[in-house]
């Protein structure tokens, strides 16, 4: 399998670091008008036989490149049917309190290319709450889907943890998974959630009548200094509480309010509601005027603008409903 | 790098032989010396910079401790001035304006001081709308006395200052050279009354030399290093001191002298770190690092000649500057907080300007200058560009923008008196703290300032005229005068409160924004009375200013009235003075912009001078009835010093 040095070059440019993957400039003659040449791609564990469920040469060098960003998880990997590997990953390879970002690719194990088409749902983490034995779930995101065209083999899901493992209790995980007409899956796997450190805090509850419903921040390790998206998730508490808790179906508007209760409530300018996108996350715009604690006060409305959960300003004057964020 | 810029620049010549005539120009000689009718400070060589700008006329300081004081001249400060260190562009390092480029040279690097009042800048002088002072590095020249030692000591026991210093000069046909090493501390002072004032101690250090190779006869190669560094600077206006504020300024230049020009092209470089300290403070809310750091290069060509009756001067410039200041706070226990404070701008800015002094008679001059500067700016630190985009989502990173300026003034005299009549047209660039500056906390109305990028250049029209005339008396000459000028401003930058920012430094106001104010006016009039006999001198002056905003409401920082009288007696020897001097009570002060009324204050100087062969001794006392006393330009109503006797020694060989 070959492609295009100019294809190369525009790769290049988008990572620059190539680790483990052998370009090999190949043998052949030039044409004096055509300078560009061909390469082929060698990726290690990887055999192109041509297999049509794969990914080819180049879309399987995107993968991996994408794959040498994030981390393994090793609890979470699994074997379908002794044909295909299945493996999770995240940012850290760990998992923290509120929202995180899990990432699955499946691997034929004959050729070990990513294979195209697959799903993974039925996300299912729960906590056994030792002393109380009890047992509840948290907020999850639907079936892993693609998300960037480049790496459309991978796909994402998300896992908001409400609480962390300890002494109180700890976390199992499971998932399904069908490949290729093949199913399998990973049962209640044993997790850590690790508490997040001080100054931060992306997951918060509120109360609309008999429901409950929990609000992450998707993002909040992306925020800089300046103007940025601050995404969200309003997910709602199942009944059972050991049914994953699926994003609520009902609208809000999330008004925010940003401060540093460090530099006497300081606040910035231009910051905008979260509201419903058609992907049933929420957005708006915070602008964070330096690095350090941000509180991000928030009040819950209707879409008629009532108020549903916070805004209340008990606390220093502002809504008792807040994120913590720290740059 | 250097030598390209020799070989590309184009112009040039001995500024020295050249007397600017007009009547704007003003100047403090800093060197010792007999020669009359110079301004020359009372405490001599040993004198802070500060206190020799202090002398000129229309300058005013700005005070926010014993060290780096803010010239302000014809009521305008550092935003609407130039200052140039022998032509050499200079930039502060310091988001608060402890740091005025005239703090990193010392008195004895210096030859002379100059100031161009108003529009009529000197050439290399950009956006000075007030004034332009030029800082003259003191050179032994060619065939001057082949060594010459100078020796100063002083001490003052108001805060024990003590100033030490040597500069040794080498001269002969075909080199030259300075060598000088300056020294000088003090602890804190005591304000009238006796009390201490904490945090007004400052220390410095400072090392120059100069070297001067004539190649031909033509032909001449000079370079100047100038290394100053302060430490431990007490603000007792402010909230936080000084650890370090450090210059260092270099330069090469070549000249070539033709029968009737000469054409100088000079090559510079200066670099200021600038580190704000507040562990000294006892009630620190939240403990801050606050670093400034400014770099430029640059180079200006300048040719100088005489053709008939005119005396031309052309000088091209260009130069680029760096600005890059940060702020770390500490909030105990919790993470740092960090913002850019300066978003590291660049600035490329190149001039070209003309001035011609033309003799239309002996008894008519006119005086012409004009400038035409082209500058571009981009913003290289992008948190800061993104933090500040959050204030104006649709600012770019980078800005150019045009100014310029032309100046007349013609004089002219009839019998015993002279006059002058000038007029100028001049804008200038909003500053970088103006334009870019985030968040910088002015505790002088406790309001923290965001820079604007979407400023207007602000322009002045100048008018000013004055008038001179002497008449015998007896066997005096007696003599007054009256000097006004006028300054009508467009799109005057000034910082405006905006109502739905929050503050971020803990205990201010609000927050401000600069803004273009659609009109403003400051005006000066001073007049002066002076009588001169064979061994006395008395005179008087007083002054007079006004600057209003848009709405007639009164800005900043404008002197109230003001008044100085002095008798100088000399013989053979011997010569003192003594000086009464004081404020009215300021009637009339920017309320709006935060500013409290000073008092009135006026107090009592005296000095005497003795020279004798190598040594001249200079002693004195100021505020002798040791008044407590602040002036409009105090920082904050930080008291000036209290009753103070000093001495210095000078020793030349």
């Amino acid at each position: 399998m070959s492609i295009k040095l100019s294809d190369m070059k525009r790769i290049n440019r988008l990572y620059p670091t190539l680790l483990g993957v052998l370009l090999i400039a190949s043998a052949g003659s030039c044409n004096s008008n055509d300078d560009l040449g061909t390469q082929d791609i060698e990726i290690p564990g990887i055999t192109f036989d041509g297999d049509i469920d794969c990914c080819s040469a180049e879309e399987a060098l995107q993968v991996f490149r994408f794959l040498e960003t994030v981390k393994i998880i090793p609890e979470l990997s699994t074997v379908v049917d002794d044909k295909y590997k299945v493996f999770a990953y995240s940012r850290t390879g760990k998992f923290n309190v509120g929202y995180n970002d899990l990432y699955f690719v499946v691997t034929k194990k004959k050729n070990g290319n990513y294979v195209k088409n697959y799903e993974i749902k039925d996300l299912s983490p729960v906590m056994l709450m030792v002393k109380m034995n009890m047992k509840h779930s948290t907020p999850v995101s639907g079936p892993a889907q693609s998300f960037n065209d480049s790496y459309a083999a991978v796909k994402r899901a998300w896992v908001s943890f409400i609480m962390s493992s300890g002494e109180s209790g700890s976390w199992t995980l499971g998932y399904n998974i069908e490949a290729l007409g093949t199913k399998g899956g990973v049962e209640d796997a044993d997790i850590t959630v690790n508490p997040l450190p001080a100054g931060q805090d992306w997951v918060k509850s509120f109360k609309q009548g008999n429901d409950t419903y929990y609000i992450s921040i998707v993002n909040p390790t992306d925020l800089k200094t300046g103007t940025n998206t601050l995404k969200a998730y309003v997910s709602r508490k199942s009944t059972p509480a050991t049914t994953p808790y699926a994003i609520a179906s009902e609208s809000f508007r999330v008004d925010i309010d940003p401060r540093m209760p460090d530099m006497g409530n300081h606040t910035s300018p231009g910051n905008t509601p979260l509201t419903r996108q058609a992907d049933g996350s929420y957005q708006g715009t915070v602008n964070l005027t330096m690095t350090g604690l941000w509180r991000i006060h928030f009040t819950v409305r209707d879409l008629q603008g009532n108020i549903v959960a916070g805004g209340d300003e008990l606390k220093d004057g502002f809504s008792s409903l807040f994120w913590d964020v720290t740059l | 790098m250097l030598g390209t810029l020799l070989i590309t620049s184009v112009i040039f010549t001995d500024a020295d032989s050249i007397p600017f005539r007009t009547q704007n120009l003003d100047e403090v000689e800093i060197v010792s010396g007999t020669t009359p009718g110079r301004n020359r400070s009372v405490k001599g060589q040993a004198a802070g910079i500060d206190e020799h700008i202090s002398v000129l006329r229309n300058v005013n300081m700005v005070r926010r401790g014993s060290y780096a004081w803010e010239p302000v001249v014809n009521n305008m400060q550092t935003e609407r001035l130039s200052t140039t260190i022998d032509g050499m562009k200079i930039f502060y390092a310091c988001t608060d304006k402890m740091d005025p480029v005239t703090s990193y040279v010392e008195s004895g690097n210096l030859q002379s001081i100059s100031l161009n009042s108003g529009l009529n800048g000197n050439p290399q002088a950009t956006g000075n709308i007030g004034g332009s002072l030029d800082l003259r590095l003191r050179k032994a020249g060619f065939d001057a006395a082949p060594f010459h030692l100078n020796v100063l000591g002083g001490h003052e026991w108001n805060g024990h200052l003590q100033v030490y210093g040597a500069d040794a000069a080498l001269s002969g046909s075909r080199a030259y050279a300075n060598l000088g090493a300056f020294r000088r501390d003090a602890g804190c002072y005591n304000t009238g009354g006796g009390s201490r004032l904490k945090f007004s101690q400052f220390h410095k250090i400072n090392l120059f030399g100069n070297l001067g190779l004539k190649l031909t006869d033509n032909d001449i190669l000079e370079g100047t290093v100038i290394f100053d560094r302060a430490t431990d600077i007490g603000y007792p206006a402010l909230n936080m001191d000084v650890a370090t504020a450090q210059g260092l300024i270099t330069s090469v230049s070549y000249r070539h002298l033709f029968k009737a020009a000469s054409w100088e092209t000079k090559a510079y470089y200066n670099h200021i770190i600038h580190i704000m300290d507040d562990t000294k403070r006892p009630d620190v809310a939240i403990h801050m690092d606050m670093p400034g750091d400014s770099r430029t290069t640059g180079l200006y060509s300048l040719l100088v000649t005489s053709v008939a009756a005119h005396d031309i001067a052309l000088n091209y410039d260009l130069y680029y500057n760096r600005l890059f200041a940060d702020m770390t706070m500490y909030p105990g226990g919790a993470a740092p907080m960090y913002m850019v404070t300066w978003p590291d701008v660049g600035t490329l800015n190149t001039g070209l300007a003309l001035t011609d002094d033309i003799c239309i008679t002996s008894r008519q001059n006119l005086h012409l200058s004009a400038k035409l500067a082209w500058q571009q700016q981009r913003l290289n630190n992008e948190e800061g560009y993104n933090a500040q985009k959050v204030f104006f989502p649709m600012m770019k990173d980078y800005y150019h923008q045009t100014t310029g300026r032309v100046a007349a003034v013609y004089q002219f005299s009839i019998l015993n008196s002279q006059f002058s009549i000038g007029s100028g047209w001049g804008s200038r660039a909003p500053t970088v703290t103006e334009a870019y500056g985030y968040y910088l906390n002015n505790t002088y109305d406790q309001y923290d300032y965001i820079g604007n990028p979407t400023l207007k250049n602000e322009s002045a029209i100048e008018l000013n005229a004055s008038a001179d005339s002497q008449f015998p008396i007896l066997n005096s000459q007696f003599s007054i005068g009256a000097d006004a000028n006028i300054f009508l401003f467009k799109n005057y930058i000034i910082g405006h409160f905006e109502q739905r920012l929050s503050a971020m430094t803990v205990g201010a106001e609000g927050v401000k924004v600069y803004g273009n104010l659609d009109h403003a006016t400051i005006a000066n009039l001073s007049l002066t009375a002076g009588l001169e006999g064979r061994f006395l001198q008395l005179d008087g002056k007083v002054s007079y200013s006004s600057g209003r905003d848009n709405q007639g409401d009164a800005l900043p920082l404008i002197a109230p009235i003001a008044w100085q009288t002095h008798l100088d007696l000399a013989k053979g020897s011997w010569s003192g003075q003594i000086e009464v001097k004081g404020n009215g009570r300021q009637r009339v002060w920017g309320i709006k912009y935060g500013e409290t009324a000073s008092a009135r204050w006026a107090i009592l100087n005296l000095s005497a001078q003795y020279r004798y062969r190598y040594l001249s001794v200079r002693a004195g006392v100021e505020n002798l009835l040791d008044k407590f006393y602040a002036t409009y330009a105090d920082w904050n109503d930080i008291p000036q010093k209290g009753r103070n006797v000093y001495v210095n020694l000078t020793i030349e060989i």
